[in-house]
């Protein structure tokens, strides 16, 4: 009996334990990882809400600066800032002994350094001390010399007696990077990687570390008497006393292959410890610590936003720090700012409102968009999700059905950009918003040929493209007229030779997919046979030499890493190859202003032109940035806030070669080559890799006739190409063995109709 | 009362399992049911026309069509050869090796499977390649209606060996003292095999039929890794339809589609019951 009871005791202990651990197996896991962890230094309140963060704001200077080459906290507590005058060239020092509020000239460089015809400054940096070191590249016949100037703290210059070593390979002595070790050496990396500790006093080299050539950047800092050189996010610690490396910072290490590349350190105690900016944020790490707390949150403000590019980072305190960078979103008229992270512990540590935005792919526009959206809007945080990275190793398919749980489960994202989804299957299940309320609200004159281009028979804009891109096309005379039709120009045996089958493929899917959808769905089979037939005629035979090309290879690395490989099927792609002669029509996406380019190439063209690509149908745009708002959102009117400001001319002028804006006023200031005003002297060009051919033209304002032959074009356009990514990878898998000669077009047709059919069935 | 608390504290015994299945089956299978009857995302009572819409459904139909055709083809033939192969593995003395063997397509991950599947039947593959050298031209398997002949290979090479240790498991279960004894009555191997070994293996039939049967649906996942979600349309699944009804939330015609399928496996799976019950007085229970 005893054992029996026992025995039920016994049992019921085990189902309880096992009751009890398959609900801990379901709890989520909280908090970060042991690498990096993120606390912004938050206390709670009384309800609980995490407190405390570093707020942004732009410091006011009293001048526009063109450049800067570094800012620091002295010794004394003063600030001081190096740089150039925006208005007329000139190169000052600004000291600010109240943390950024009032600056007031220091000096102005002297006139061996502020010598702009005989050479130019390179790079600088200031010691704790106030002393300022310069690389000065000196324009002699032989070709530049690169001089370095120490200048003291009133600015008194003095030549330093150190030359950079030429290599044994015959490279040219250039130098890559400078700054102060201490106050009294510096750290001087030339071309080779290889970095000079030299004596400020006499010039002698006190240690040399050499870093391998590698494909990843190689960077130095110094942090108190220690170097830290990383090489990519690998970080390498070197005492600079005897020039040994130390042990490997395992934390650090951990937590930059996460948060990215340095961009610039500051340190607050000598060197123990070690703050340094990366595109995720503001991060602290003491030296041989468990740690590496992120202290500000880059999403949340102007550091994470993808056209940030920090110069230099400086601690005033625990609490507040300034950051020079250029910076698309700042005011200035030279993109130059400095901007000042103070510390406020009144405010929540994450904005109590928080939206989530949500693409496949990584948008540059977007993530510029959010950063300058969350600067005037504080109390929200945009929290932005992409699903495909290099990382991820997701499939589209993948990452649709795992958005599709998210939204049924009411946890989905508030805005989606709806680039490569089903967008007509979106509408029509009801998933997305009306956003046509918004748009009458908003500020802007469209183009309403473009943002109508998924408008329904109840005159509803569930999906509204913020952007849009023209099919185009490039040759000289005998090859392409700009505004002939598809049957003329395939007409022409191999007028399309050269190219990579995928990629020509993918090009012309654009300007036929449209035509072949029947109004009842389906799709017509004989315009697809005669789309590829044509196709074949102006590829003619395949030439297998291609495959050995870089881009082709390139294509097809992006390909297989689902990373976005829309940039392959630019216009600007092929060029260069059009200008080598690789190509006779060049194809291709026209995403942004390259007028200086295609205008050059053009010279060297016999009679050429550009003009709409030509295709089974007539005018067409392809959509870009296509915004939807979810139905299921939890907060609308901060989606349609955010929606909002996306159509405003302020989101609208940002550009990133992500596609043209749809809104008039924006447009024209994105092709108008407005800031290439009074700068006739900026020359820009390129080389086709290997090859020996080179192009350079001056970056110049767009002629008025070209801004209105634009504008004309862009209100031609009426056809939204096809969006469908099923059909399009579908028709571009066949289509490649057509071009290569391995099957028919009626095979391929056949193939393609088979997929389709059920596709479109479902 | 004593019987009663005796009834109640069984029931106790089985009430957490109980709380699981009507947790994650009974309640959403329930809401399955009612999505069958709703619009995909609002919610809107539509009647019957989510029915109506699947059966109009091409898609759907070759789905079925293929599943049937799948099932009925596979299952039969996994069954027959896995028998004789237990059979024969039965009376040999390195049966329990060979058994192993057969099991070890089942330890291989299907990523794997679909990995050398890819290599071997892609239109640059291996087979292609050895195919060439006897001057048989190039073909892309997984494009042609030879797609549905390789999942059935598929299926049967992973599920052998599984079938086979069931099977064996039936045979070890008949007593040898029948074998001799009709021996004794002077019966040849021939009458053996279908006189007392096949009628003692009924029992066990019916487990690998369901077992089977169940198996079956696992194939897509080496269809689906191999061709994608629009695989040619020989093996184009009921799984293939309702993972991009998924993705595109067609929750509507995915739950009307699953009762339907939910409703004929359970008539199938009570007819087979039926039909073993009335049998020799074999009881399934």
């Amino acid at each position: 009996m005893k054992n029996k009871r026992l025995k039920r005791a016994a049992g019921i202990l085990l189902s309880t334990i096992l009751i009890l651990g398959s609900f801990a197996g379901c709890t989520k896991k909280d908090g970060g990882t042991e690498g990096s962890t993120s606390s912004n230094g938050a206390g709670e309140n009384q309800e609980g809400t995490a407190m405390g963060r570093f707020l942004e704001e732009d410091v006011e200077l009293p001048i526009v600066l063109g450049n800067i080459y570094d800012v620091k906290k002295l010794e004394d507590g003063a600030i001081r800032m190096i740089g150039d005058n925006g208005d007329n060239g000139n190169k000052e020092a600004w000291d600010s002994k109240d943390s950024g509020d009032s600056w007031e000239k220091a000096y102005d460089f002297p006139e061996e350094l502020q010598d702009a015809d005989n050479g130019y400054i390179d790079y600088g940096a200031l010691s704790e001390d106030g002393q300022a070191v310069f690389v000065y590249n000196k324009i002699e016949d032989s070709g530049i010399k690169p001089v370095i100037y120490v200048l003291d703290k009133e600015g008194k210059a003095s030549v330093l007696p150190f030359e950079i070593p030429q290599s044994e390979e015959g490279m040219k002595a250039l130098a890559m990077d400078i700054q102060f070790l201490g106050n009294d050496q510096l750290l001087i990396m030339d071309i080779n990687n290889t970095v000079y500790q030299v004596s400020t006093a006499d010039g002698s080299v006190k240690q040399t570390y050499e870093f391998e050539s590698s494909e990843e950047e190689v960077r130095n800092y110094a942090v108190g008497k220690r170097m830290l050189a990383t090489i990519g996010t690998e970080p390498l610690s070197y005492d600079t006393e005897n020039g040994e490396q130390q042990s490997t910072e395992e934390v650090l290490q951990k937590s930059l292959s996460e948060s990215g590349n340095i961009d610039a350190v500051s340190t607050l105690d000598g060197g123990e410890s070690l703050y340094y900016l990366t595109s995720k944020g503001l991060y602290h790490y003491q030296f041989g610590g468990n740690v590496a707390e992120q202290v500000i949150d880059g999403g949340m403000n102007s550091l994470g936003a993808p056209a940030f590019y920090p110069i230099a980072l400086t601690m005033i305190d625990e609490q507040s720090l300034l950051i020079a960078a250029n910076d698309e979103n700042s005011e200035s008229p030279t993109g130059v700012a400095l901007l000042k992270y103070t510390y406020s512990p009144d405010v929540p540590a994450k904005p109590e409102k928080e939206l989530k935005v949500y693409s496949l792919r990584n948008n540059r526009e977007l993530g510029q968009s959010i950063s300058r959206f969350q600067k005037e809007n504080p109390d929200i945080y945009v929290n932005y999700q992409v699903a495909l990275s290099e990382e991820s190793g997701m499939t589209v398919s993948d990452a649709l059905k795992t958005l599709t749980t998210e939204i049924m489960a009411g946890k989905g994202p508030d805005l989606i950009l709806l680039d490569g989804m089903p967008v007509d299957t979106y509408i029509e299940k009801g998933i997305l918003r009306d956003l046509s309320p918004v748009l009458k609200e908003s500020e802007g004159d469209y183009y309403e040929n473009i943002i109508n281009a998924y408008k329904d028979d109840e005159g509803q804009l569930c999906a509204v493209p913020a952007r849009f891109k023209i099919p185009m096309a490039h040759g000289s005379g005998k090859d392409y007229t700009p505004g002939e039709d598809f049957d003329t120009f395939t007409s022409r045996q191999g007028v399309l030779a050269g190219v990579d089958p995928k990629i020509l493929m993918d090009k012309f899917w654009y300007t036929c997919g449209a035509s072949w959808k029947k109004e009842d769905g389906t799709l017509d089979a004989s315009k697809i046979t005669e789309f590829l037939t044509k196709m074949k005629n102006a590829y003619g035979e395949y030439d297998k030499s291609i495959e050995e090309d870089e881009r082709t290879l390139s294509y097809a690395y992006a390909n297989n890493e689902g990373i976005d490989v829309v940039r392959l099927t630019s216009l600007s792609w092929g060029e260069f190859d059009l200008l080598a002669g690789k190509v006779k029509v060049n194809t291709g996406l026209y995403e942004s202003q390259e007028y200086g380019m295609l205008n050059a190439v053009n010279e060297k063209l016999e009679n050429g032109d550009w003009g709409l690509m030509p295709g089974q149908s007539q005018n067409v745009f392809v959509p870009s940035m296509i915004v939807g708002v979810s139905s299921k959102s939890a907060q609308p009117e901060t989606a349609e806030q955010f929606a909002k400001y996306l159509f405003s001319p302020e989101a609208q002028k940002v550009s990133q070669r992500g596609g043209f804006p749809v809104e008039k006023e924006s447009f024209l200031s994105v092709i108008d080559g407005h800031e290439y005003e009074g700068m006739e002297s900026l020359i820009s060009g390129g080389s086709a890799g290997n090859s020996d051919v080179h192009i350079s033209y001056a970056m110049e304002p767009t002629p008025q006739e070209e801004i209105q032959r634009m504008t004309e074009m862009v209100e031609s356009l009426v056809t939204p190409a096809l969006g469908d990514d099923v059909i399009k990878e579908a028709v571009s898998e066949q289509g490649e063995k057509v071009l290569k000669g391995e099957i028919s077009p009626e095979e391929a047709t056949e193939a393609i109709m088979q997929k389709i059919n059920i596709y479109l069935a479902e | 009362m004593k019987k009663k608390r005796k009834s109640m504290r069984g029931f106790l015994w089985i009430f957490p399992s109980f709380l699981g299945v009507l947790l994650f089956y009974l309640l959403p299978y329930a809401d399955v049911i009612r999505r069958s009857f709703v619009g995909a995302v609002d919610n809107h009572f539509v009647g019957l026309k989510n029915y109506q819409m699947i059966f109009e459904n091409t898609a759907f139909l070759l789905a079925v069509k293929n599943t049937v055709l799948f099932t009925v083809i596979c299952i039969p033939m996994l069954i027959v050869t896995a028998l004789v192969c237990a059979v024969v593995l039965y009376q040999s003395k390195y049966g329990g090796l060979i058994k192993s063997a057969f099991l070890m397509p089942m330890a291989l991950p299907a990523v794997s499977v679909a990995l050398v599947w890819r290599l071997l039947f892609h239109s640059q593959g291996l087979v292609n390649h050895w195919l060439g050298k006897f001057g048989v031209t190039e073909s892309d398997w997984m494009n042609t209606p030879n797609a549905f002949w390789i999942l059935v290979f598929s299926y049967i090479w992973k599920n052998l060996g599984y079938d086979i240790v069931l099977w064996m498991a039936g045979l070890s279960g008949i007593s040898e003292g029948i074998y001799e004894a009709a021996r004794v009555d002077g019966a040849d191997e021939r009458q053996i095999f279908f006189k007392i070994t096949l009628p003692n293996l009924k029992p066990s039939l019916y487990t690998i039929t369901v077992l089977s049967f169940l198996n079956s649906f696992k194939v897509f996942r080496e269809a689906y890794l191999v061709a994608g979600d629009y695989p040619h349309e020989s093996i184009y699944m009921m799984q293939h339809l309702f993972n991009n009804w998924f993705r595109s939330f067609s929750f509507d015609k995915m739950a009307a589609a699953a009762v339907v399928e939910s409703a004929v496996l359970l008539g199938l799976i009570l007819l087979l019951q039926k039909a073993w019950d009335s049998g020799d007085g074999y009881e399934t229970g």
